[in-house]
């Protein structure tokens, strides 16, 4: 149960089809079922977005909060490999895989949502852009971002997989990861350059909600408010998938490496709230937070998640209590999609009488491409190494014949450099 | 007018079988009165013709003197053009037309005499009609009738009056003779008197059946009307020409006529850049046509209205002139500043919520599995190789 | 690994370095844009309308013209009746609203379009230049072949007037235009040139102001704080109106002279600018990773002789 995560290894021993993934398949053939719905019959039957509220859950939710859970890769890559915290590597590929599929996700649903988006090949004619829009650094940053560095930076599981399962590729992914390894630092830099850049893009997206994005939210700072969350966003999604899969899966659990995230994760909620009311304090604002209304309810349950996410990770880092890890983050991960949701739509009053509520289609859709993801994930980590585990569950997968390996030592790319 | 017929002391009823009118024609002048007769006059109140020829029968005719002044006739004009009743009907059998310079028989010496002995016969019960201002400047030295100041025989008929009517635009404010300069200092009849009840019917014409209303329900209910603060008759000026036009619809749709006898004249359409006056004048021509023939009425035939009844208005403000709107009733088809939009639906919020239990409720089961800080420490021993223990010691459901 | 002295100091004046680059580049690109930062003038033949609402009559004769003039059709499925919308939609671009106080009796009306405003939000939002501000004329016009549909120009309009065909599978943004093609052809656009009392006039951005101004001086007090709205609000609009009853009532919000891309994008405009702060960031951020790119590949090729196993990338 309690182990040293060495290495990755994939879920071996527990079939592709199980319930659960079944389920969230049929969910997934639902929603690209309404998809075309929506295609045929246009964005007002299929969605209750209206003129006032012109952003529904897809792109709010969808696009602008899961990604953030998605930015496992951009803020973990970080404290692995600009803050130099070795042990956080082994935890990378889960990292890149969710990010990977939130994005993917997250961006095809985008593409449901565009009213025309057939005339998105604009993106590629940079006389075309307009560089004042937010709008335009998340378009052209986020798929950039998607499609090279974490495109590339997931390629390696699938070089494993080649390697092992069709030795005839082997010298294609030798020179492959030699290449790789040539420009990782270039590829990697984008990887944290790119998402600093769009999820803070998506921040600054409200900026020009103006004062209908009520006060307690509309800030300056708002671009960094939401790198940041993103930041811890992105670590609590991780530790609670790795945690969810062990327990699913029944896989050991390296409580030296989630009590270091934990610290991590507490760290950063605890300066993003520090900040955040600070910036409110400073500004004259944080008067608005004790009104008897909504939106101060919303702000203080959002402080109380986030307050109390900090407690319950560094509580259960000390106590090493993987429960309470696992809402600790959850707890976390609720707090900063709230944050990252509440300006868009909760918090945006565009005029007087306007409402929004998402019609069963545009939840089932919402539900239906977050279903993709997760089981998209669910697949990949039982065929390729992307789960932390010892390295005795790897010898143990070897035994059962599912991975051949070579074992000349010095063969690899890595002696090759 | 015969002698014996002058002072009525039979009623109407009474009256029309004597003079052999048959009780089939009498109902059908009710039904006729019913008809034609504004709403807003008791008599439209009524279920039926028979209802109306009880009260009419009842009433007795009421003495009519009228009086011409400053005037072209042209009210009186209108009378004529009119079947329900016809004028002969009307005087014959529905009032007592006791004076009338234009319909009666008598001139001269007769005349006068004609008058001073129906004012004297209907002392205090009589109805005073005038038609056509009065000049006032020197002593009402600008017309003289048999050498009376029509300003005296004014003051003298209508001190006698029981109610007077002023009919045009004339009687009622001055009208043609009143626009500048005014020379002859030309007053319509209630800056004149002003202890009598006046009651103004403006118009250069008047719709005649506007007079036929007030007299009617004199006649019949004994009173006058309800009148605004001109004294004019509500049922026919409590409205705007504009606000009833048969064109407003080319008005509010833009569609003008630019020059008489375009394209637009042809279709129809509003005169109002012709200088049509129907925003400001109060009448009740839009809905109550002339002649008796639907349309016969200036805008209806493609003449911009001139505010005839209008003392701001007519012979003042240039016919051709267009004028400023005010005062327009607000259609209740018009959108408020904000508009409500967006719902919650019952399916949507329950999937909402099945959505947001369900992933809570997986969690919470998730969580309830993983080992918690004693467990953990139990555990700590973990093997190196091969896969360790996971069954039985920690982790209970 | 244990750190010698020369290593140290290498890391330490590479990072010393990259860290005054960053600083002493991000402060002059900042600078830089904000000097060349200044709120954005009226174009030179800007064109404008002025709406009395003390004399307007609420006939909607322009709300009529304009569907004719842009060949708008009536929308069955908003209302039964024709044109009868209960605001601006895809196929209204121009409406005459009824502001209906408490008191049931000092109405007012007030005619919405698009204000056209000097410093556009839906201009700055969207990505691809799908909404256009002419630098002549100032008319803000939209264009189906770049529009993508994503909507930001409805969040970003403080007086919500893009509006987006929600049927369809080819949706436009609906939204006044000015008449283009009517001042193409030197004529008016179609709302002022039939209004009857003339309560919606056209004329140039200055001789507009000039005359809502002449209005206001002629009668003190006659007009809502003796102000012309669109004169300075959110930066200045080509739309003008002149009212008798409070502007908000009417739902034109009380702005503050700073258009909207001009008070929230600042900083947006400023770290993006030339993309010299990313460009310096990234120059660093490979700097370090190299560094550690370089002890993460010790410490894999320690592993595999460890394990045997092949290590991971």
């Amino acid at each position: 149960m309690i182990d040293t995560w060495e290495r990755d290894v994939p879920v071996y021993d527990v079939p592709i089809w199980t319930r659960p993934f079944a389920v969230l398949c049929g969910l997934s053939v639902v929603a690209l079922g309404l998809v075309t719905y929506r295609e045929l019959a246009g964005l007002g039957p299929a969605s209750g977005m209206n003129d006032a509220y012109a952003w529904g859950i897809w792109k709010t939710f969808n696009t602008m909060v899961l990604t953030g859970l998605g930015s496992g890769a951009f803020s973990i890559g970080i404290a692995a490999w600009l803050f130099k915290r070795s042990r956080l590597h082994v935890v990378m590929r889960t990292a890149l895989l969710t990010s990977f599929l939130a994005y993917f996700s997250g961006l095809m649903l985008l593409g449901v949502d565009v009213g025309r988006p057939w005339n998105f090949y604009w993106v590629f004619t940079p006389w075309r852009w307009n560089l004042h829009s937010p709008l335009l650094e998340v378009a052209v940053c986020m798929p950039a971002y998607a499609m090279i560095p974490l495109l590339l930076e997931n390629v390696p599981p699938v070089l494993d997989w080649v390697h092992a399962h069709r030795p005839q590729y082997r010298p294609v992914v030798e020179t492959a990861e030699r290449i790789m390894v040539r420009f990782y630092p270039f590829i990697v830099g984008l990887a944290y350059l790119l998402p600093a850049m769009h999820q803070s893009s998506l921040g600054a997206l409200m900026l020009l909600g103006g004062d209908r994005v009520h006060p307690l939210w509309q800030t300056p700072w708002l671009p960094l408010l939401y790198v940041w969350a993103a930041g811890f966003m992105g670590f609590s999604c991780v530790a609670g998938t790795i945690l969810f899969c062990s327990l699913a899966w029944k896989r050991p659990i390296d409580l030296d490496v989630l009590t270091e995230m934990n610290r991590i994760t507490a760290g950063l909620i605890g300066s993003w709230l520090a900040f955040r009311v600070a910036d409110l304090l400073f500004s004259g604002k944080l008067g608005l937070a004790f009104a008897f209304n909504i939106f101060a309810g919303l702000f203080w349950v959002e402080v109380i998640f986030l307050g109390v996410a900090i407690l319950m990770l560094l509580d259960s880092a000390k106590k090493r209590d993987a429960r309470l890890m696992f809402h600790g983050h959850l707890v976390a991960a609720v707090g900063g999609m709230l944050y990252r949701f509440d300006p868009t739509t909760l918090a945006f009053q565009p005029r007087a009488g306007a409402f929004y509520f998402p019609t069963p289609v545009e939840l089932l859709i919402s539900v239906g491409f977050v279903s993709i993801a997760i089981a998209a994930f669910m697949y990949v980590v039982k065929v390729l190494p992307i789960l932390p585990a010892p390295t005795g569950l790897w010898y143990r997968m070897e035994k059962e014949h599912k991975w051949t390996q070579d074992r000349e030592v010095g063969a690899s790319f890595v002696a090759a450099d | 007018m015969p002698n014996d017929l002058r002072v009525e002391k039979l009623t109407i009823a009474e009256h029309l079988e004597k003079s052999g009118v048959s009780r089939r024609s009498f109902i059908q002048l009710c039904t006729a009165l019913m008809v034609t007769a504004p709403v807003g006059l008791t008599l439209t109140s009524k279920a039926n013709a028979f209802d109306v020829a009880k009260a009419v029968g009842k009433a007795r005719r009421p003495s009519v003197i009228w009086l011409h002044f400053q005037d072209c006739t042209g009210c009186s004009e209108t009378l004529l053009r009119t079947s329900r009743p016809d004028i002969a009907d009307l005087i014959l059998n529905v009032i007592s037309l006791d004076y009338h310079e234009t319909l009666m028989a008598a001139s001269g010496y007769q005349a006068e005499a004609a008058l001073k002995q129906a004012v004297e016969e209907n002392f205090g019960k009589f109805v005073l009609v005038v038609e056509g201002s009065i000049p006032t400047k020197d002593n009402g030295q600008y017309m003289l009738l048999a050498g009376k100041p029509a300003l005296q025989v004014l003051r003298e008929v209508g001190s006698k009056a029981a109610a007077i009517v002023a009919m045009g635009s004339c009687a009622s404010w001055g009208g043609v003779p009143a626009a500048d300069p005014n020379p002859t200092g030309a007053q319509g009849v209630d800056s004149i008197i002003t202890e009598k009840p006046v009651v103004n019917i403006p118009g250069c014409p008047t719709n005649p059946y506007n007079l036929l209303a007030v007299v009617l329900e004199y006649a019949t209910m004994g009173r006058l009307p309800a009148l605004d603060q001109y004294n004019r008759p509500k049922f026919a000026f409590d409205r705007l020409v504009h606000d009833h036009c048969p064109r407003r619809a080319h008005f509010d749709a833009g569609r003008f006529v630019k020059e008489f006898g375009d394209e637009g004249h042809r279709q129809g359409w509003c005169l109002y850049k012709m200088g049509c006056k129907g925003p400001v004048t109060h009448a009740a021509c839009s809905t109550r046509h002339f002649n008796e023939v639907p349309d016969v009425w200036p805008i209806g035939i493609g003449a911009p209205c001139v505010g005839c009844t209008e003392k701001a208005t007519a012979f003042r403000v240039p016919i051709f002139q267009t004028v400023d709107i005010h005062a327009v009733t607000p259609p209740e088809a018009l959108p408020l500043i904000n508009t409500p939009v967006g719902t919650i639906g019952t399916a949507a919020a329950a999937m909402a919520g099945i959505i947001a239990g369900g992933i809570g409720g997986a969690a919470l089961m998730a969580s309830k599995r993983l080992p918690t800080g004693k467990e953990t420490e139990k555990a700590e021993s973990g093997s190196q190789d091969g896969r360790p223990d996971l069954t039985g010691k920690s982790g209970g459901n | 690994m244990a750190l010698t002295r020369r290593d140290a100091l290498i890391r330490l004046t590479a990072g010393t370095a990259g860290a005054v680059a960053t600083g002493a580049a991000s402060t002059a690109v900042l600078s830089h844009s904000a000097q060349a930062e200044e709120r954005p003038a009226p174009p030179i033949n800007a064109v404008a309308m002025l709406y009395d609402n003390t004399k307007c009559v609420g006939c909607q004769t322009c709300v009529a013209a304009c569907a004719d003039a842009n060949k708008l059709g009536p929308n069955r499925k908003v209302d039964a009746l024709y044109r009868t919308n209960r605001d601006l939609n895809w196929t209204t671009k121009n409406i005459i609203k009824l502001y209906k106080p408490a008191d049931g009796k000092s109405y007012s009306y007030v005619k919405q379009q698009c204000m056209h405003c000097i410093d556009p939000a839906c201009v700055a939002g969207c990505m691809f230049k799908g909404l256009r501000k002419d630098v002549k004329t100032g008319v803000v016009t939209w264009n189906a072949k770049v529009c993508v549909g994503c909507r930001y120009c409805e969040i970003a309009c403080p007086y919500h007037i893009p509006k987006f065909q929600w049927e369809g599978f080819n949706p436009n943004i609906v939204k006044c235009e000015f008449c283009k093609e009517r001042l193409a052809q030197g004529l008016q656009p179609a709302c002022t040139s039939v209004c009857p009392t003339h309560a919606v006039i056209f004329g140039s951005r200055e001789e507009m102001l000039a005359e809502a101004k002449r209005r206001i001086q002629e009668s003190p007090g006659k007009y809502y704080q003796d102000r012309v709205y669109g004169e300075r609000e959110g930066g200045g609009t080509q739309v003008l109106y002149l009212s008798k009853v409070p502007f908000a009532n009417l739902g034109l919000p009380e702005l503050p002279d700073e258009s909207v891309p001009e008070k929230y994008l600042k900083w947006q405009k400023r770290v993006y600018s030339y993309l010299a702060v990313p460009a310096v960031l990234y120059a660093s951020v490979v700097g370090v990773i190299r560094n550690t790119w370089k002890q993460h590949q010790e410490e894999m090729a320690e592993e595999e002789k460890q394990t045997g196993l092949r290590p991971q990338l």
